[in-house]
């Protein structure tokens, strides 16, 4: 039997009168790296934040580790969210905080372990993020786009969560960058054994990392199911997508 | 000792306890649970020679739990004891593996340099110093600029300039106008009082007239509209300096000052003087008003009065400051707004400091403008 830790039930997303998600219904099972595809405007950020417990959805239900967390208030929740972290596009790193006393924050809040403590294990899960041990003390304006996220992914670890939402983890870096940031995901989920939920239109990063693909058009999912079902599904906007001239990455040629 | 030994009796309840040279770790080693245990640790009386882990009682295992137990066994390794880890499941190991993998990165975490006193006012001096000369260079910058417009008067862009005029002049009357009135009422329920006593109610008039047209309506009104354009000023170039439109501007080669500074400045030289001027009537209104409630003082006496009382030389030497105030507001708030750099926060931190130091200077300005006047004898 597989162990879902995450099931959404016929979500409904309204922005006034345009319907961003339209009845998604999708599950998450443990220790799977699960990728939400789709064109820009797509809805697949929407879809990780309400997954998230970021944003409410209009209608619908989610069972977060066998609670439904739609029902709960919002005190109710926090337990929850301490089990899941969350990496931002633009990583989010609290500004007027080095990237130490950003990953610390997490572990400052929620534990009353010694400052000693606190400090190396934010220097582990630093590490753990693959940074060199010199950008603990610096600020956030002061990284690259790469190392910014890196260290949101280290904030994102820093209490070991069960899921991890990454959000765009691989755009906007260089094609060296977005390699070693995938093999950052693939390493977090063999060493921690973390459940990942990915937003990304990288090409690359799908055929590498991701367990099981979701492809959300038109406010629906299009097609869901391993990278080769999802390349083989006959949906148009799969076709659209996997079969367009970038689809070369994940070995489709253009004529097929 | 004890106390440990009774927790190992409760299952489930993180805990570690020692017996003999058998140390015995149960429960849910996460995060949130070991503040009572890292304390035990570093208290723990360990037994000289041979140490046994027993990790067989562990429920689960996070990376903070991983790193306390390696931590105290990489402490007790270097005592020289020998260590042997009982019991322990695929998955902790893992774990510790991982822990001990990345655990030289965690020597001594490098810490931000914080500089002294000395050194801390020695850097403020200067930066103020170079923030000055900066600002000399912006108004020198800007004053080329505003010679090559007013040669050139068909480049300047009236439609920006009326677009300003409507923001900080026409939307600022209500504010303006309110507490004008307010403190022209204020003004003259203080001299009244005052007065009354002497039997001199008909110099209320000259009370509120002078102080409002010669020194409160210009510096009010400065003082709102520095607070309430001059923010804008800032925070909109600001802004515009975070999301690199100001570096768009100059690759099209527009001139962001010609742009971006001199219609505000224009607007703002010819909008503070006429606020100025309803500042001036909304005041004295307001005075009349007081006047004639507290006072008996009935409006064609009040106004009469107001006529002495008075001068040209008064009126002129009150608005006549106005446009001096703006060209401050103004300039102060462009030049707070390039200096944005870096993220989002910086356009707040900017945007304070740009309403602070046009106040400041229009306060200063208006000292000066008093003594001048003092021995001008206006």
């Amino acid at each position: 039997m597989t162990d879902q830790i995450l099931q959404a039930h016929e979500l409904v997303m309204k922005f006034g009168q345009k319907c961003v998600l339209n009845r998604i219904s999708m599950w998450l099972e443990r220790g799977e790296i699960l990728a939400i595809v789709g064109g820009s405007g797509s809805g697949k950020s929407t879809l990780m934040r309400q997954l998230a417990l970021l944003l409410t959805p209009t209608s619908g239900s989610i069972e977060l580790f066998g609670q439904q967390v739609l029902k709960l208030s919002e005190f109710r929740t926090l337990p929850l969210r301490r089990r899941m972290g969350v990496m931002f596009q633009n990583g989010a790193l609290f500004g007027d905080l080095t990237v130490l006393e950003n990953i610390s924050m997490p572990l400052r809040e929620h534990t009353s372990l010694s400052q000693e403590t606190i400090e190396q294990i934010a220097m582990l899960k630093l590490a753990l993020a693959g940074l060199e041990p010199e950008a603990a003390a610096l600020f956030p304006s002061q990284l690259s786009g790469g190392m910014r996220k890196r260290a949101a992914v280290a904030r994102g670890i820093a209490m070991d969560p069960e899921i991890l939402f990454l959000d765009e983890p691989s755009s906007g870096l260089d094609p060296i960058s977005a390699d070693a940031m995938d093999d950052l995901v693939l390493h977090l989920k063999n060493t921690l054994g973390l459940t990942i939920v990915l937003v990304t239109h990288d090409m690359d990063s799908l055929c590498r990392v991701a367990d099981r693909i979701i492809l959300l058009a038109d406010a629906r999912i299009a097609a869901e199911g391993t990278l080769q079902e999802v390349v083989a599904s006959s949906h148009a906007a799969a076709r659209q997508f996997f079969h367009g001239r970038r689809g070369r990455a994940v070995g489709v040629t253009y004529d097929q | 000792m004890n106390q440990a030994r009774t927790q190992t009796q409760v299952k489930h309840r993180t805990g570690f306890s020692i017996e003999g040279s058998r140390a015995t770790c149960v429960g849910d080693w996460q995060a949130e649970a070991l503040h009572d245990v890292e304390k035990q640790l570093s208290r723990v009386d360990w037994p000289a020679g041979a140490i046994q882990f027993d990790l067989g009682g562990i429920t689960s295992l996070d990376t903070v739990g991983a790193w306390l137990l390696h931590r105290t066994m990489t402490d007790l390794d270097a005592g020289g004891r020998q260590l042997s880890l009982l019991n322990i499941n695929e998955q902790h190991q893992m774990l510790l593996d991982l822990v001990e993998g990345r655990s030289d990165s965690t020597d001594t975490p490098p810490k931000p340099y914080v500089p002294g006193l000395l050194e801390s006012i020695g850097r403020h001096t200067e930066s103020q110093l170079l923030q000055y000369l900066e600002f000399l260079a912006f108004i020198g910058k800007l004053a080329l600029v505003s010679v090559q417009l007013f040669l050139r008067p068909w480049r300047l862009r009236w439609g920006l300039v009326a677009k300003e005029l409507q923001s900080a002049g026409v939307n600022a009357l209500p504010i303006v106008g309110l507490l004008a009135f307010l403190i022209g009422i204020v003004i003259a329920y203080q001299g009244g009082i005052v007065l009354r006593d002497y039997g001199a109610n008909i110099y209320v008039a000259d009370i509120v007239g002078l102080s409002m047209v010669r020194e409160l309506a210009p510096l009010i009104t400065a003082i709102i509209v520095a607070g309430r354009t001059g923010s804008a000023y800032t925070a909109q170039i600001g802004t515009m300096m975070v999301t690199e439109e100001v570096d768009a501007l100059r690759s099209i080669g527009v001139a962001p000052l010609e742009v971006l500074v001199v219609p505000k400045v224009i607007a703002l030289i010819i909008a503070l003087p006429l606020l100025t001027v309803f500042a001036d009537v909304m005041g004295l209104f307001g005075g009349m008003i007081m006047a004639g409630s507290m006072l008996d003082l009935n409006a064609s006496t009040f106004i009469s009065r107001l006529t002495e009382a008075i001068s040209m030389n008064s009126y002129l030497s009150g608005v006549g400051k106005a446009p001096v105030f703006a060209a401050i507001i103004a300039a102060v708030g462009c030049f707070q707004g390039f200096r944005v750099y870096g993220s989002a926060e910086s356009v707040g931190r900017q945007t304070t400091i740009s309403v602070v130091q046009s106040i400041f200077l229009v306060i200063i300005v208006d000292a000066a403008f008093s003594v001048a006047f003092s021995k001008l004898g206006i």
